[in-house]
């Protein structure tokens, strides 16, 4: 649902929190966006920072200089003056990120799963599939790798990106492990909720997963490229190709990148408009299948 | 120059308020969690009080100056020696070129804390010195400090024999039971009445599974809203899933059953939803807190939250120095 009126919630004495509908929805995220834009580009007085999500936006204030009413009272005219507008464009690259789905580290991610944690534990590909209402394993990958994702965030984990489906018929749900895995490889692509994720690092995880990539997305030491300006590959309204590559492939890329020589495929240029995005949308059939 | 001989227990550089302005890239602000006694003992040295200084936790480090300078201890009482001598807390002190500072586990409070004229030197990564211990980043290459380095420090002026006044310092607890101030939202919604007075009425123990991400709570189960249960499907399966979104810091997030406190270096967003949020002016208990201690949170408005964040502030001063 997009609501009429975003809500506003405080986050204890300097976080608010902003709804503006409780859905994955690449509007809402443009509002959230926007907002963020707004709010930079007339640099409201004692807003610290905002923190776009899918549907909401946590914005942190300094309470010495501006109240809580105050500020909401502010940022719903930011927002409505956003919103006026008859459409909204946003910068965003495109950047193809190699991956091998089914691969051998997740398999043994699920297998370590099932034998410590969670015997009943479906393997997450099948399970994934089966309550999509997909065929098979393979299917799931023809439809999960058969679209552009929109980046909606960067959290949890500096450089970790929460994305969406920008495909609507490529839209699938899973719930989150529970309890969740002890352990997760560092480029393990999986999904939770709406939502698909690449873990940064090793570590514990609750998403489903069935893929990974050899191009790492957090790199302290920023050896690549792309990592000249920061410590993370990808930035809120970007937008992420998986790009389906075999073991032979996926090993060749590692060796590049752990050299500092692999290029990744990244185009800079283009604009996305919620306006075309939309007229794009109306013209599919959103129950159709890959 | 201070030389580490023992580290301590994840002993680390922080700054205050710590890496704020990167929480779009998924940045915590990391910090000191008592940031009550961190600007004291800046204030002691005559930093600025956000200066970036040491955080010791449970267990001091050992450390030798390799030139004289002024510094200050406050926070959890550390039992400090120089050089063999016990060392007052909450007062400036000079040492000599050769001395060591040593100090040892936590007597009364979890966090001690270590301002030295000057401040610390280390490099100044996006915007901030502290330190993200887990995520590699800021302070000394990245992590808690670890013996043989020598950790840099800035010229500075210290006068020794300064006091913070005691009506000016924080007073733990002796029994192990903290009240802690806690502003409810932004998901307050998703708990039933019932489960709200149950939060509010429960002495909820810290898990020795905490860290400065996140403090675990034990405690009885949560009870739900309709609007826990009636959601579209991307919010996730558990009642306490919700469509990812942004944690604040102090967030009090509900992952499945278990509440965790969302402290100075935590994960800024994901799935749980979060039904309170501990404000600014209640870190400082939280820093000084151990493992199976409890805490009874008091419900207070944002207003409330912060006018206590500006008085505690306003007694991190030099008016505060006797």
């Amino acid at each position: 649902m997009i609501y009429a009126e975003p809500r506003f919630k405080p986050g204890g004495d300097r976080f608010l929190e902003i709804e503006f509908g409780d859905e994955l929805n690449l509007e809402l995220n443009f509002r959230a966006q926007g907002l963020g834009q707004a709010i930079t580009r007339e640099q409201v007085k004692g807003v610290g920072e905002i923190a776009p999500f899918f549907s909401s936006a946590l914005v942190h204030y300094d309470p010495d200089v501006i109240g809580y009413g105050d500020l909401c009272r502010e940022l719903k005219r930011l927002i409505e003056s956003v919103a006026s507008s008859s459409d909204v464009e946003l910068d965003s690259r495109l950047i193809y990120m190699p991956a091998m789905y089914l691969d051998p580290w997740s398999v043994e991610a699920i297998d370590q799963y099932i034998e410590k944690i969670n015997p009943a534990k479906e393997r997450d590909p099948d399970f994934v599939a089966r309550i999509n209402g997909l065929e098979d394993a393979a299917q799931l990958v023809r439809v999960h790798s058969g679209t552009e994702y929109w980046v909606a965030a960067l959290g949890f984990w500096p450089g970790t990106p929460f994305m969406m489906p920008l495909d609507p018929r490529c839209r699938l749900f899973a719930p989150k492990y529970n309890p969740p895995r002890t352990y997760t490889k560092t480029g393990t692509i999986g999904m939770g909720g709406g939502a698909t994720a690449i873990y940064p690092v090793d570590g514990p995880g609750g998403y489903q997963i069935f893929a990974r990539t050899p191009v790492p997305i957090w790199d302290m030491q920023q050896k690549l490229d792309a990592f000249k300006e920061a410590p993370y590959l990808l930035r809120p309204t970007d937008r992420v190709r998986f790009v389906q590559v075999s073991r032979e492939e996926f090993d060749a890329i590692e060796r590049q990148c752990a050299e500092g020589t692999y290029r990744l495929n990244i185009v800079g240029y283009q604009k996305i408009s919620l306006k075309r995005y939309r007229a794009w949308v109306s013209t599919l059939d959103q129950n159709a299948r890959f | 120059m201070l030389e580490v001989i023992k580290p301590g227990l994840e002993t680390s550089i922080q700054d205050w308020p710590g890496r704020q302005g990167y929480l779009k890239c998924g940045f915590p602000w990391s910090g000191p969690m008592d940031h009550w006694s961190f600007r004291l003992a800046n204030v002691l040295v005559g930093n600025a009080p956000g200066a970036a200084g040491l955080e010791c936790q449970f267990i001091g480090p050992t450390l030798r100056f390799q030139r004289d300078g002024v510094f200050a201890l406050t926070g959890a009482d550390m039992q400090a020696k120089l050089d063999g001598v016990p060392v007052p807390a909450w007062e400036s002190i000079a040492a000599k070129a050769g001395q060591t500072l040593e100090m040892t586990f936590a007597k009364v409070g979890a966090r001690a804390y270590l301002a030295i004229a000057g401040g610390f030197d280390n490099e100044v990564f996006f915007g901030s010195r502290a330190t993200f211990h887990k995520g590699g980043l800021g302070g000394m290459q990245g992590h808690a400090i670890k013996a043989g380095q020598v950790l840099p420090v800035a010229a500075g002026q210290g006068v020794a024999g300064r006091r913070v006044k005691p009506s000016a310092r924080p007073v733990f607890v002796t029994d192990k039971r903290w009240q802690v101030e806690v502003c409810a939202g932004p998901n307050d919604d998703w708990i039933d009445e019932a489960g709200q007075q149950r939060f509010l009425s429960t002495a909820w123990k810290l898990s020795s599974k905490s860290d400065r991400g996140g403090f675990r709570l034990e405690g009885p189960e949560w009870t739900f809203t309709e609007r826990a249960y009636n959601k579209p499907p991307e919010h996730g399966s558990d009642p306490a899933n919700i469509v990812d979104h942004g944690y604040p810091l102090g967030a009090i997030n509900l992952a499945g059953q278990t509440p965790i406190i969302l402290v100075n270096d935590w994960p800024d967003g994901g799935g749980f939803i979060n039904p309170y949020t501990v404000p600014t002016c209640a870190f400082w208990k939280l820093g000084q807190s151990k493992p199976g201690e409890t805490y009874q949170f008091v419900q207070v408005s944002v207003e409330d939250a912060q006018a206590e964040a500006r008085r505690i502030t306003a007694l991190c001063a030099e008016s505060s120095i006797e």
